[in-house]
């Protein structure tokens, strides 16, 4: 006998469905917005018809032909796979060296790191602002790439985690095989990181490519700087051309949702694994 | 599953140096829990040795130090008669077998067993091997194993058994003077286990060198070892041939550990003492004890093995076993069974659990 169940029990999936719908709705509502405004002709810029009745590209032929975007965009790849390959070969160092050589310091220097993750970055900004000011780097790749490289903490502990759940006794029979310690890590932990490594880089890649503070402040000048400061610049510039820039702001969007969508899967498996949700 | 038939090439160059191997007053503690405690072991070249003990006894412990993957806390390793103490993993002649096997998983076969020789050729171009040395020895000694036909897979696409055998075939490519083996066999399913068995015995005779094997299945250590160890508590209990420890076991916890059933004890007036399941003699209804000493219980449990039965039998608040061979009457749950052991087969024990007589 199946036990009979109350009417609302039934009804409790289908609430809690219907609110996650409302949420997404939420979310996507203003991309989608977006999107579509970047279609319309200037004056049907403030009507509410999701689809004007005269879709153009001019907008995007406006911005490709006033606005720097493909070095805009350049810049900002530079920055954020800099960022991304920096925080790796830092990540991947440290995870191994924590938990292959110092049994006894892993902890407390784990502690550290998680405790880094909690500092605001806007208490760090102004020492590394000057630091990177009197290195001369500003509206340099370099100013705008390794201040960010020290941020690596949850790069760390995700690798430390993968290279924890690698079983002991490959590198020891590596050992035993005669690699050196760097060998041990090239031919054996590496190869074995792979896919963290994937995740944890396309991650810090994201990210990187959305911030928006720290290039603002070392990387200014019009052609030196990123997407994301190019769009307010675009903004100020251009007063209120809003089909302009959000067709700018679809055409900076491209390259990130091109790499989420091919990335989302390894991003999701890297954080199930590791426990971190 | 093959079994090691060699062409004669391959057993020709399969043959390796042996070594003996000496521990001497060897400590290892992690922390403040000691693993091994001052322990001194002679390990003879070209033996197959086998450290039996429970978990937790010392005995990975062992291999780890003799390996050098890690490093003494005091104490020194030899190797014939050189203290190889301080040497790095790598650089002593001496290969690992692990219970997981280890097998670096993006590698295929031969890169797995390749791998140490490829090293040494990168390390050093002018004496290390070339690459037609490398793919003779690996072809030697996928030869001997049986692999020629798993060359190109990887761990992932190998039944357990393979996997075994290409751990071993790894650890024997460059003819090691010592072979590290731990738990090789515990992966493996029942059936699996016993042909490995025999494989990794006829392996000992085809390539000579110095075998270590660990293991907690004192059935197959009494049953491979040409030279046994028997760990407690991070000591060595006891070491010698496995009819010597089962013969004549040095301590209760020896005795108690080697043989299957475990050995029989019991308080008498004169100390504590032990007898095996099989050295007792059933007696009849009507026959008198005579000679040796007598035991009496009820039966409470029989387990049949096929070639004997078991009986778990209870006397007053203790147990003892008996092993009841065909043409002896045959007992069922709840019989009183009497039965003796000859004087010359009882093992005397003093209140330390340590051999007296003889």
């Amino acid at each position: 006998m199946s036990r009979v169940r109350h009417p609302l029990r039934r009804l409790a999936p289908v609430a809690w469905h219907s609110t996650l719908v409302v949420v997404v709705i939420a979310m996507v509502f203003p991309v989608v917005w977006a999107l579509l405004t970047s279609f319309k002709p200037a004056n049907d810029i403030y009507s509410i018809a999701p689809f004007s009745a005269e879709p153009t590209l001019d907008n995007y032929a406006r911005v490709l032909a006033d606005w720097p975007v493909v070095t805009l965009l350049g810049n900002t790849f530079v920055m954020a796979a800099g960022v991304a390959v920096g925080q790796i070969v830092i990540a991947v160092l440290g995870a191994y060296a924590l938990v292959h050589f110092s049994p006894r310091s892993r902890g407390p220097i784990l502690v550290l790191v998680t405790i880094s993750l909690a500092i605001p970055p806007q208490a760090l900004i102004i020492p590394q602002f000057l630091m990177t000011a009197r290195l001369g780097w500003l509206n340099t790749d370099a100013g705008l790439i390794v201040p960010q490289l020290g941020t690596c903490a949850l790069a760390v502990l995700l690798l430390v985690q993968h290279v924890e759940a690698l079983p002991r006794s490959l590198t020891s029979a590596a050992r035993l095989d005669g690699a050196t310690p760097f060998e041990v890590l090239w031919h054996i932990v590496l190869p074995g990181l792979r896919p963290a490594i994937a995740a944890v880089a396309i991650l810090v890649f994201i990210t990187t490519w959305n911030e928006y503070l720290w290039p603002l402040l070392v990387s200014p000048r019009a052609e030196d700087t990123t997407v994301q400061i190019g769009l307010t610049q675009f903004q100020t510039a251009e007063g209120n051309d809003y089909g302009g820039l959000l067709a700018a702001a679809t055409l900076t969007s491209i390259p990130i949702i091109v790499v989420y969508l091919f990335a989302s899967r390894r991003i999701t498996d890297a954080f199930l694994q590791s426990g971190i949700k | 599953m093959s079994t090691i038939t060699p062409s004669t090439p391959a057993r020709a160059a399969a043959r390796t140096g042996s070594a003996e191997l000496r521990l001497e007053a060897l400590t290892k503690s992690y922390g403040g829990t000691i693993a091994l405690d001052a322990v001194d072991l002679h390990i003879p070249a070209g033996s197959l040795t086998v450290i039996v003990g429970p978990s937790g006894c010392g005995k990975s412990t062992i291999l780890r130090v003799l390996s050098g993957l890690e490093t003494a806390t005091s104490g020194d390793v030899y190797v014939d008669d050189v203290a190889v103490t301080g040497q790095a993993a790598g650089d002593r002649d001496v290969a690992m077998v692990f219970q997981d096997y280890a097998l670096y998983p993006h590698m295929t076969v031969e890169q797995n067993i390749s791998f140490r020789m490829r090293l040494r050729a990168r390390h050093d171009r002018r004496s290390g091997p070339s690459r037609a040395d490398i793919a003779r020895q690996v072809r030697d000694v996928t030869g001997l194993l049986g692999l020629d036909e798993l060359l190109r897979r990887k761990p992932a696409q190998l039944s357990g058994g393979q996997r075994q055998r290409v751990a071993l075939a790894r650890a024997i490519v460059h003819r090691p003077q010592v072979l590290l083996l731990d738990e090789p066999l515990s992966a493996l399913d029942a059936q699996l286990r016993a042909s490995a068995r025999t494989e990794l015995l006829r392996l000992h005779r085809e390539i000579e060198s110095t075998m270590v094997l660990v293991t907690h299945d004192q059935h197959e250590a009494l049953s491979m070892a040409t030279h046994l160890v028997v760990m407690d508590k991070g000591r060595v209990a006891q070491s010698g041939t496995a009819e010597e420890l089962f013969r004549r076991p040095g301590s209760e916890f020896v005795a108690a550990f080697v043989g299957s059933p475990a050995m029989n004890f019991a308080d008498t007036p004169s100390g504590r003492v032990g007898w095996r399941a099989t050295d007792a003699r059933i007696l009849g209804d009507a026959e008198r004890a005579g000679e040796g000493f007598a035991v009496e219980g009820v039966v409470d449990v029989v387990e049949f093995t096929g070639d004997c039965r078991h009986l778990l039998c209870r006397a007053g608040s203790s147990t003892f076993t008996i092993v009841q061979r065909d043409g002896e009457a045959g007992m069922r749950t709840g019989d009183i069974v009497r039965a003796v052991v000859p004087d010359s087969l009882l093992h005397h024990f003093d209140q330390n659990g340590n051999r007296t007589h003889d």
